[in-house]
């Protein structure tokens, strides 16, 4: 089914700092528009009702679920995805700390735990236990890594408060 | 066909002229999961996220006034508690920075936490159309049945309107963390002159309040004898079901658990000296 050219929407926004313009049908999500039009695939798709936390991104900096937002809605917004964490070589310390703790075993979800390890740590760099699993509690892990994954965002937190 | 309004006025009317054939959307954290899940096609949509000033909570005479679109994160900061813990009991901080009030009571859905929590503070919402005008409607006559509510097809949710000062107490009884959908849940807000507003949900075909149960405390205060008398009465104002969450018999229980222990937590507070 190809859409009528005027039920499209333009949609102007920035990813992961870059000006972006884009053409997207009205029932499109952030996460499909990301992965399939713009080949950012590091956000990952899983359970497609805000369940599961693989899919988060930060939109204006806040932490979202990109399988319930639709890309029209995202217009002059500023979407970060994990893409953009790195400079070059030069991992982002929460990339790093999941690749010393081990926190990744499958990998699926580990894109959306570090977004949103990020938002967390973004606004309470040093957060006690409830602030941390507040933090947290979006997103689940099914290979059961959860205590090497609390490891590998303590040890950021720790360097981020440093 | 995608409307994304930066004003009220413009929202209202769209509203007024596409109305159900362009479908309001703010967090779509209802409408997009029914989508993704094939069972929702809408044809177009109103988007309200860049409705200015929409989600914003303001601070009047004694009383809140926050948006129809103001999110979950945003309730879960004011100090108003029921209110408070029933936000930040919805999902996880992703969902919670996305989902909003008004979302919340358009979906209506029984175990809707915010729709109890507002029940227990007596709250207003205020229903707008471009050229009919606002219309207020307390929220106890809001809710029509299941999911049905008095909010017409023309109209946007534009305001809800509760107390600021009301001592209140909430618990939600649910299976995990962030994808915590109740299995029961209980508010219940006292206001200054000493009258009690109970509200539960998942225990009828809409969040409900609880005239029985009310009665007696209104009447008798908070003796050990009227709190028991009251939460037992609350089984006349329930009429829970049995599903895949829990048992009726099971819900009716713990909403006199609930009853009786909320009601015994605002009798601390109000013992609680001034300060
Ligand atoms: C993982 C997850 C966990 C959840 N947990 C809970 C929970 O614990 N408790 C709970 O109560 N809910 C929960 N929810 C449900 C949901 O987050 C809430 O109902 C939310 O408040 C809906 O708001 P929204 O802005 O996302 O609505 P949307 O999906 O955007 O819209 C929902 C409905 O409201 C209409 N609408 C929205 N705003 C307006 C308006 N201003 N005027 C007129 N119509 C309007 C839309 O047209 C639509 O019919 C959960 C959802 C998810 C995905």
């Amino acid at each position: 089914m190809t859409p009528e050219a005027d039920e499209m929407v333009a949609v102007e926004l920035a990813i992961n700092g870059k000006p972006t313009h884009l053409v997207v049908r009205p029932d499109e999500t952030l996460l499909f528009v990301l992965r399939d039009s713009i080949g950012l695939t590091g956000t990952k798709g899983a359970c497609l009702e805000g369940e599961c936390g693989s899919c988060t991104l930060l939109l204006n900096g806040a932490p979202v679920n990109s399988c319930l937002v639709l890309a029209a809605q995202v217009h002059g917004g500023r979407v970060e995805t994990i893409e953009g964490l790195a400079h070059g070589d030069k991992l982002h310390v929460l990339q790093r700390k999941f690749i010393e703790s081990g926190a990744a075993q499958c990998g699926y979800c580990t894109p959306g735990l570090i977004m949103a390890a990020k938002a967390l740590l973004d606004e309470t760099p040093n957060p006690d236990e409830e602030t941390f699993f507040r933090g947290m509690e979006g997103n689940i892990c099914r290979c059961t890594g959860y205590t090497s994954i609390c490891e590998a965002i303590r040890g950021a937190a720790r360097e981020w408060s440093r | 066909m995608f409307s994304q309004p930066t004003t009220l006025e413009e929202a209202l009317d769209v509203r007024a002229r596409c109305g159900p054939d362009l479908l309001p959307i703010a967090g779509g954290t209802d409408i997009v999961v029914a989508m993704n899940r094939g069972q929702l096609r809408p044809a177009g949509f109103l988007d309200l996220t860049h409705v200015r000033g929409l989600d914003a909570v303001r601070h009047e005479n004694g009383r809140y006034e926050c948006g129809g679109a103001a999110t979950h994160a945003t309730l879960s900061r004011l100090p108003v508690e029921a209110l408070a813990e029933a936000a930040l009991s919805v999902g996880g901080p992703a969902i919670r920075n996305r989902g909003t009030i008004g979302g919340n009571l358009v979906t209506a859905s029984p175990a809707g936490d915010g729709c109890v929590a507002l029940l227990a503070l007596d709250a207003d919402v205020e229903l707008a159309h471009a050229s009919r005008g606002r219309r207020v409607v307390p929220l106890r006559e809001y809710f029509l049945g299941y999911r049905k509510t008095a909010l017409l097809a023309d109209e946007l949710i534009t305001r809800v309107r509760f107390p600021k000062d009301w001592i209140t107490a909430w618990y939600k009884i649910g299976k995990r963390g962030s994808v915590n959908i109740s299995v029961v849940c209980c508010a219940i807000g006292r206001s200054p002159t000493g009258l009690f507003h109970i509200a539960l949900g998942s225990v009828a075909a809409t969040p409900i309040r609880a005239p029985h149960a009310e009665e007696i405390v209104n009447r008798d205060g908070l003796t050990d004898g009227a709190i028991a008398e009251a939460a037992d009465a609350v089984r006349r104002d329930i009429s829970p079901i049995d599903d895949h969450r829990a048992s009726a018999k099971y819900r009716a229980a713990m909403s006199v658990t609930l009853v009786a222990r909320l009601l015994r937590r605002i009798r601390d507070r109000v013992k609680e000296p001034a300060r």
